[in-house]
């Protein structure tokens, strides 16, 4: 709260007049941007930002309002190795991996709910705008690395480098423990490739499909051997690293790994492809060849400086055009960031994780490596109606458990892997309930801990529609319709979406036996009405817009 | 507005009007129903479709073992299975050990299996060979809708039932994309639903429909609100149906207590109730292989043949159930040699299988050579248009060639 204030207060310092100089630097545009380069925005701090002018509050947005912040801290449990686990007896082993595995989980769910409480907080929402961009960009999933500790360092690097140059980004993530993991690039060794990492780093990391060949696959592969991860940490063994010639893109030199990326960044289709990425990103539409091709030169002119392309992007005349703004279906985190923000609700962060996983944008848990595809395919017809589930948790008319534990407990229990080392066991109340006949995810205890909390707390959304009504000085159903709608929606209403909430609100306000005009006094029965209605709005169509 | 969209509308205020269970007609080709909980069975149950999706790239030659190859031996040296654990066809090869129940099925008659199933020019990234599969189109998405989305518009072009398509999952697959017939897709029928007060689902429900003939126009939103309207409408219409359907099935059968066991249930559950559904599809994932996959990938069979055994048991119960055929397929297969971290990587030609009441079991295609490679992978003997042609033409009964852009030889599967 004491961070969306001092928004607010610097607007009013310095912003008096500066607005009237820039026509298009309105509410609107300000919405725009904040909900884009952040999560939402409350009134308050779009009309801070009108009030500091374009230029000032978007340099604000690249430095961050409370760019301070305290990390989250790490703690690392040793596995013990293959030795020392042999050396128990069964019982002891399958205890000691079990509660690796338990502490891993559970720093896992406590660290995506710290996680989402930064984008809730809004101290610095571009840098963690940007730490979700390359997550669904520099993909890696905490299925696959199975180390918490590594997935939130990863995640680390991309809040602290996530704005700088994607050079030292791309250089970092070759030698970066989740990543070494995920794409098995830690197994690639002399005499022994392993394609998987020296693929997807062409195909979707800096060049896209048909700018290399599988030849240029097998060489580059050469030229990542080397690293190896070790109790979680990336180390580079120099008798694994294959140091002979390769010929890479027309290329034949020595490689190693930063000389394949060095020889990467030169590509002409590298900037192009981290220019569209972001265009479309932060556009939500696919940009023209020239777009690209503009904002690819100026990439390639800035040593590929993330933060200087934004800066050009957010003062681009384009991006505020009509068929940019509000025009993208927004992704669960954005509707459920957003909406909570919007609304000024705070539900515990942990929640909105699993919300997000459950409407298919599970943080630290991407489906590929392709990341999210957006858009389109964030809706089908369980979706949509499950985000207005959500909307109603956030509101208190629909209960936590009707809408998360089912399908929480349902959630894809992959087969416990093995890869015919020790693994962990699945915990004996997962397999009790499993002969139940529950199809529960095993082992998720510190996920259902906060839940648990959730649910035992009563949790109830501090707001107050009514008096937010009553202060906005509406009193008819379609006024307190409209209001509403404009706090929580990014488009205007349509005008059959306001019909049919207007004829809601009037047929039961008057089932109440409440006369017209009269319902912000009726306080017993008001609240539980407009939330009911901020329900129904934040399950429209225009509400998954932003 | 176009006709369809009437037709969606019409079709979802009836639906409404009913209180869910209404009689509604699925005018679905060739098989014009009638249904109604009061009215007894379902008559003349129509064709289904189910698509298994194995994501990831199933290794081929650990599915169909060539073990009387002595190069399968000296490609993969950590990774090959001996002769004791390949459910052997002949001298040289055989099901993987743990497909038992899918071995029954194939002496069974039931179970045909097309090897060496690719197409020219393979391309070996997860996603571009899955948009070919996905769109039965080298060029992938940029080709338009999905092969399902395409065949819709062939076969069921007055369908305006949204239940006509199926996903049971959480990604809906890009072969299912389409703009006349998009998929409703759900992960657990019991949630599946707007959970709002019940005097406001009248207002829910309107949410989905047209705009009205007064609203301005707001540019490039209106495909994405148009969509998100019409994705409301099939929710409110699907929504109370599924959930019947599922609550409501009950079956001797017991599935395996996992995700795709779930999923198969619900698909059974579907396949029987009534919905005018002619296209089911599921995924199983974690194909991808690149290390350790001996014991990953013995397990992924292992689920993989509990889940489909029981589903086809269950289907053969019921006439409904037996008019559905199911293809299990896969991106691409793996490389021939095993990488350096008992693993293997991105390959080419794998087989697929086909299973159902009406299919004619047994071996097709050809089992793709270890000595006559292709720069380290196998070489395909048929393409998988061939597959889709198949079950275009013997099954849903419409011109292949309208659906995929050209002709490709059928494959005698089915009779």
């Amino acid at each position: 709260m004491v961070l969306r204030l001092s928004i607010v207060c610097l607007g009013l310092a310095f912003g008096a007049g500066s607005s009237a100089s820039d026509p298009q630097w309105n509410t609107r545009a300000a919405e725009h941007l904040l909900n884009r380069a952040g999560f939402g925005a409350r009134p308050a701090e779009i009309e801070g930002a009108v009030a500091l002018g374009r230029e000032a509050f978007v340099d604000r947005l690249l430095a961050g309002f409370a760019p301070d912040y305290e990390p989250f801290y790490v703690e690392r449990i040793d596995k013990p190795d293959r030795d020392e686990l042999a050396a128990m007896d069964e019982t002891a082993r399958r205890e000691t991996l079990n509660e690796i595995q338990r502490h891993d989980r559970r720093q896992l769910a406590q660290f995506a709910g710290w996680w989402v409480q930064q984008m809730l907080d809004g101290g610095h929402p571009l840098r963690e705008r940007m730490t979700l961009f390359w997550h669904g960009y520099f993909t890696s999933s905490a299925r696959d690395v199975k180390s918490s500790a590594a997935m939130i360092g990863q995640n680390e690097l991309f809040r602290t480098q996530g704005l700088g140059h994607f050079g030292d980004l791309l250089r970092a993530i070759v030698r970066d423990p989740a990543m070494l993991a995920y794409l098995d690039n830690d197994q690639n060794r002399k005499g022994n490739p392993n394609e998987n990492f020296a693929r997807e780093v062409m195909e979707l990391f800096t060049l896209g499909e048909g700018h290399y060949t599988e030849q240029d696959i097998k060489e580059a592969a050469r030229a990542l051997t080397g690293f190896v991860t070790r109790r979680g940490d990336a180390d580079y063994v120099k008798g694994r690293h294959d140091s002979g010639k390769k010929t890479i893109l027309g290329e034949t030199k020595n490689f190693d790994a930063d000389g394949f990326v060095a020889l990467l960044l030169e590509q002409p289709a590298c900037p192009k492809w981290l220019a569209r990425k972001l265009l479309v990103y932060f556009e939500g539409r696919e940009p023209s060849t020239a777009r690209v091709d503009d904002y690819a030169s100026f990439l390639k002119s800035r040593d590929y400086d993330v933060k200087a392309f934004l800066r050009k992007l957010f003062l681009d005349p384009k991006f505020y055009a009509d068929d940019v703004v509000a025009a993208r279906i927004a992704g669960p985190i954005d509707y459920l960031v957003g909406s909570s923000r919007r609304l000024a609700v705070e539900p515990p962060p942990a929640v909105l994780w699993l919300a997000a996983g459950q409407l298919g944008q599970r943080l630290l848990e991407p489906p590929s490596v392709k990341g999210w595809d957006g858009g389109q395919a964030w809706i089908t017809t369980s979706t949509l109606m499950q985000r207005g589930n959500m909307a109603g948790m956030l509101l208190g008319v629909v209960k936590l458990e009707d809408v998360l534990k089912p399908e929480v407990l349902d959630d894809e229990p992959e087969a416990p892997e093995s890869d015919g080392s020790m693994e962990p066991a699945m915990e004996p109340e997962a397999d009790a309930a499993r002969k139940k006949g529950d199809r529960k995810r095993p082992g998720m205890k510190g996920e259902f801990g906060q839940m648990g909390r959730m649910l035992d707390d009563g949790y109830s959304p501090a707001i107050n529609l009514t008096v937010r009504c009553a202060r906005l000085g509406v009193k008819s159903d379609g006024a307190i319709v409209d209001a509403l709608a404009d706090e929580l929606l990014a488009v205007p209403l349509t005008s059959a979406s306001r019909a049919t909430l207007v004829e809601f609100l009037g047929s039961q306000r008057a089932s109440l036996g409440i006369d017209d005009d009269a319902l912000l006094g009726a306080r017993e029965h008001s609240e539980p009405l407009l939330r009911r209605l901020a329900h129904l709005i934040l399950s429209l169509p225009e509400a998954q817009l932003s | 507005m176009n006709s369809r969209s009437l037709d969606r509308r019409a079709f979802v205020t009836a639906a409404s009007a009913f209180g869910g269970l209404a009689l509604i007609s699925s005018r679905a080709e060739g098989a014009v129903r009638v249904f109604a909980s009061e009215l007894g069975p379902v008559v003349d149950s129509p064709r289904v479709l189910l698509l298994v999706q194995l994501t990831g790239g199933n290794d081929g030659l650990s599915t169909i073992v060539p073990f009387g190859d002595d190069a399968y031996y000296a490609a993969r040296p950590s990774l090959a299975l001996a002769k004791k654990d390949v459910l052997a066809f002949d001298d040289y090869k055989g099901l993987h050990g743990s497909l038992v129940g899918l071995r029954k099925v194939f002496d069974g008659g039931k179970l045909a299996i097309v090897e060496g199933v690719g197409y020219p020019n393979p391309v070996r990234s997860h996603f571009k060979s899955y948009e070919i599969w996905h769109t039965a189109d080298v060029r992938g998405r940029v080709a338009g809708e999905g092969w399902i989305g395409k065949l819709g518009d062939v076969a069921w072009s007055d369908g305006v039932d949204p239940n006509l398509v199926v996903h049971v999952g959480a990604n809906v697959p890009y072969s299912l994309e389409s703009k006349s017939h998009p998929a409703v897709a759900f992960v657990n029928p019991a949630s599946y639903r707007w959970a709002g007060a019940k005097e406001d689902l009248d207002a829910y429900g309107k949410m989905g429909e047209d705009r009205a003939k007064d609203e301005k126009p707001i540019g490039e939103k209106d495909a994405n609100l148009d969509y998100l309207r019409r994705v409301v409408a099939d929710a409110r219409a699907s929504s109370q149906k599924i959930r019947a359907a599922v609550a409501h099935y009950t079956t001797t059968i017991e599935y395996p207590d996992d995700a795709l066991g779930g999923a198969l249930r619900d698909v059974a559950a579907l396949a029987n109730g009534g919905l005018g559904t002619r296209v089911l599809s599921v995924e199983l994932s974690g194909f991808d292989t690149h290390t350790n996959q001996r014991n990953r990938h013995d397990q992924l069979m292992r689920q993989l043949d509990r889940a489909l055994a029981a589903l086809i048991a269950d289907l053969e119960r019921s006439d409904a159930g037996k008019n559905v055929v199911g293809l299990v397929f896969s991106e691409f297969g793996r490389r021939v040699k095993e990488n350096g971290s008992r693993g293997t990587d991105h390959g080419v030609a794998a087989p697929v299988f086909v299973f159902g009441s009406r299919v004619k079991g047994g071996l097709y295609g050809k089992h793709p050579s270890l000595d006559d490679l292709d720069a380290g992978d196998l070489r395909h003997s048929v393409d998988f248009r061939s597959v889709y042609a198949t079950l275009i033409e013997r099954w849903i009964g419409v011109e292949s060639a309208k659906v995929l852009g050209a002709s490709y030889p059928t494959i005698p599967f089915l009779a």
